[in-house]
């Protein structure tokens, strides 16, 4: 048939299951590249920066009215506030005399034995944009990218523990893995008595795994990050036992605990951008090469 | 009240006007909503989609489908592909019956309508699935039943631009 010549309105293009196939090819094509090989950052970064516009429009509405709220707030219920903020101030006033004390004690005793100081980094306070839509992943989005000098893998807390991690940093907008993800792990250690455990995410809640039966865990303790993982800063609260048990048939425990953060109904996170200097890990010990072990022996 | 539109004489859409309905389908994706809340709303995108290659399977087709899936996935912060899969294939289904489904009164449509979204979110959990995600629960499958009972009010809303300024 002549296709030149035939009017446009014939004229389609590829059938619709040729363009379906190739389509198909490429989506797959990107859900292995993203999901498996993590090849496309770049380009959800352009992308997302091209949205921000749009997040920020959608975003500004509600922030506007919060902003509003706070202008109409009675002088009563401020001065109220301002009354509460004013005793809890005192309190941490008072705390803080004291941790700094402990701080400077901690440091010489550190030096005297030669121990590695934690060197406290700066910390970035961030606002959560919004949750992820996405159902399968427990991820936020904060307002600090890396234009802000957020990086990827910095523990993110809020008032009351650990949140989670930067997993994705795009320029303006960051990425927060929150620690109730599947198999997210976080060391963590026991508060009480200082026995080191490691806590996974299990999609909603969080459990401590490969715990012996008759370790020594109870029911209600706190559970604070124990910092040998170079990721998290020691002592940071992470979360509180809520249910151990110890069936016979298995040889380690069953721990449900509860993540103190807030992370629903928080709206301020902290990014610490805290540098652990830790040493430089060893090197695995050489495997010996079974050629050069012949070679070795025809020396010989 | 016009169940059999293709009796009724329509002004042609303008691309603007397909452009800005997707604006705010992605602007409805980038909304700050809590995790419990989320689950209802529908895929606005996804209807969108449906909508356009069943009402202009000329300018809107399944290429361009794919491409909004792009942009959806990005928005949602999800695994590339994943939405980009799901309608470039719901699309595909829509323009392989597209004569006869345009025909349909709203009801029809709508039964229509709910099945390929619930196409659509089986795709994206097999999609999720296949590359290490958990299983997201039933509750994401709430979202096209609700999408669905909107598709009267999504068509009459659409059309209100080529409807205005006709006789009757």
């Amino acid at each position: 048939m002549d296709i030149a010549s035939s009017p446009r309105f014939f004229r389609r293009g590829p059938k619709p299951l040729t363009r379906l196939l190739v389509c198909c090819a490429l989506s797959l094509a990107l859900l292995v590249a993203d999901a498996k090989l993590a090849l496309l950052e770049p380009a959800r970064g352009a992308l997302s920066v091209l949205l921000y516009p749009m997040q920020w429009l959608v975003t500004a509405p509600p922030e506007g009215l919060r902003q509003l709220d706070d202008l109409v707030t009675t002088q009563t219920t401020l001065a109220h506030e301002n009354q509460v903020l004013r005793t809890y101030q005192l309190e941490l006033e008072a705390r803080l005399q004291r941790q700094a004390a402990l701080l400077r004690e901690n440091a010489e005793l550190r030096q005297t034995l030669g121990l590695r100081g934690q060197h406290p980094g700066s910390t970035l306070a961030a606002e959560i944009v919004y949750t992820s839509r996405d159902p399968f992943t427990y991820t936020l989005i904060i307002d600090k990218g890396s234009h802000d000098g957020v990086q990827a893998g910095l523990p993110v807390i809020d008032a009351r523990g650990l949140v989670g991690q930067i997993t994705r940093v795009q320029p303006l907008t960051a990425e927060v893995t929150l620690l109730i993800e599947r198999n997210h792990p976080v060391p963590v250690m026991v508060q009480r008595n200082g026995l080191r455990a490691v806590l996974y995410g299990m999609g909603g809640q969080t459990e401590v795994r490969h715990v012996a039966a008759h370790a020594d865990i109870r029911v209600g303790d706190l559970l604070v990050t124990s910092g040998i993982d170079g990721v998290y800063p020691a002592g940071l609260p992470v979360a509180r036992v809520g249910l151990v048990d110890r069936n016979s048939g298995s040889p380690f425990a069953r721990i449900d605990c509860t993540p103190l953060a807030g992370v629903a109904e928080n709206r301020t996170l902290l990014v610490l951008n805290e540098t652990l200097n830790l040493p430089p890990r060893p090197e695995p010990a050489p495997v010996p090469k079974q050629k050069s072990r012949r070679k070795h022996a025809s020396d010989e | 009240m016009a169940f059999d539109r293709p009796k009724e004489f329509l002004k042609p859409i303008k691309t603007r006007w397909i452009v800005l309905s997707f604006l705010v389908a992605i602007a409805v994706e980038l909304l700050p909503l809590d995790m419990a809340l989320a689950s209802w709303v529908p895929d606005l995108t996804a209807l969108l989609v449906l909508y356009w290659t069943l009402n202009q399977p000329r300018r809107f087709g399944i290429g361009w489908a794919f491409a909004v899936g792009l942009i959806a996935d990005v928005a949602s912060a999800s695994v590339f592909g994943q939405h980009a899969l799901a309608y470039s294939v719901s699309s595909y289904l829509i323009l392989a019956r597209q004569r006869q489904v345009v025909m349909y009164n709203l009801g029809q449509q709508t039964l229509v309508v709910l099945v390929l979204l619930l196409v659509n979110q089986t795709l994206m959990v097999l999609a999720r699935m296949t590359t290490g995600s958990l299983f997201a629960g039933w509750e994401y499958f709430i979202a096209p039943f609700v999408g669905a009972v909107f598709w009267p009010l999504l068509t009459n809303v659409l059309l209100i631009p080529q409807r205005r300024g006709t006789p009757g």
